[in-house]
């Protein structure tokens, strides 16, 4: 991956991408009124996006379902939900999902 | 008129100081996960400085380990960030008056915490000529914040054993963005629709269940929503 064009070319591109969604509109600097059915599409886009993310690597091991108390990332994700709908803290749902993480890495093992 | 501008500066400044819990350890993450996911130093504080937005960041390198193709990581990195274009729509009044090249940085800026911040001050009919100088202030306590502990990540990460997984610290946060997204059924149920349409293709090649389950997720959340207001008319 050192240096690869691949490497180079995500990030260009993404910045790129990036900088268009922060601009669409500020830039142009009228008025402009999305239709609204983009708006509802865009309501739903990143929250699906993150969930698409998220899920196969807290549920996946190697490509596998692995629904069990001794998947550490299973359970270190859940717990982290679980601090994140409580405390709304970015830092608190990091170091607590660590923690559970590592528990349940070290019992496992 | 010079004075107002830099207590307006300054204002936005000290506003955006608490924020920094929150940016701090997000970047500290999306620097350790560039170089966890194979970029190289220069490539990822490159990345921190054009793309500055973690989200955006964490989501793709995932992508990058697994070996997905480039189109799947763009298409990711926008989905991700979509969220960006509402800010900007109801940002754009705000700053319509305003001379481009204030328009160009002030998008470049742009983060969730500052929209907040930002949106929570001020109206767009509001008389306050140099809300553009808090709007700046406030960035530029973000931007420096985000940056120094992305390099942080970069260049600190290193020292870290592999063992503890640390790079499971990116899924994490990204679990703490999710969260306060879910503010309605809707949502919540294209998000679940989201997660096991992925789950269930995680297997396809070019890494097409992500895309799938975004398509699916976004198609759920609306057909939920549709039902919802249907009922809310037939009450």
């Amino acid at each position: 991956m050192a240096d690869s064009w691949l490497g180079w070319t995500l990030i260009a591109g993404t910045a790129a991408l990036v900088y268009l969604t922060r601009a669409v509109f500020v830039l142009p600097g009228s008025r402009l009124r999305l239709p609204p059915l983009a708006e509802r599409v865009l309501r739903y886009a990143p929250a699906a996006a993150l969930a698409a993310i998220i899920a196969p690597d807290l549920a996946l091991v190697h490509g596998a379902l692995a629904v069990s108390p001794d998947n550490p990332r299973l359970v270190g994700g859940i717990v982290a939900f679980a601090v994140a709908a409580a405390t709304r803290s970015v830092t608190l749902t990091i170091i607590v999902g660590m923690l559970a993480m590592t528990a349940v890495r070290l019992i496992a093992a | 008129m010079h004075g107002d501008r830099m207590s307006a500066f300054r204002d936005g400044a000290a506003s955006a100081v608490s924020l920094l819990f929150g940016m701090v350890p997000w970047g500290l993450v999306a620097g350790l996960a560039m170089v966890s996911a194979g970029l190289t130093p220069a490539q990822a504080v490159v990345m921190g400085l054009l793309v500055y937005a973690g989200s955006a960041q964490l989501a793709v390198l995932p992508l990058l380990i697994a070996k997905a193709p480039l189109w799947v990581m763009y298409a990711t990195a926008l989905a991700v960030n979509l969220r960006y274009v509402i800010y900007s729509a109801v940002l754009a009044p705000y700053f319509e008056r305003l001379s481009r090249p204030w328009r160009v940085l002030l998008s470049y800026v742009m983060v969730d915490a500052m929209f907040a911040l930002f949106v929570g001050r001020f109206r767009p009919e509001d008389r306050a000529p140099h809300r553009h100088w808090f709007f700046l202030g406030g960035s530029v306590v973000l931007w420096i914040g985000w940056q120094a502990a992305s390099w942080l990540g970069i260049f600190g990460g290193a020292l870290i054993p592999r063992a503890w997984s640390l790079e499971f610290a990116a899924t994490l946060s990204l679990i703490a963005l999710l969260m306060p997204l879910l503010y309605d059924r809707a949502v919540v149920l294209g998000a679940l629709a989201a997660g096991g349409v992925a789950l269930a293709g995680a297997g396809l090649p070019f890494n097409l269940g992500l895309i799938c389950a975004i398509a699916a997720g976004i198609a759920a959340g609306l057909a939920a929503s549709r039902v919802q207001r249907a009922r809310a008319r037939g009450a």
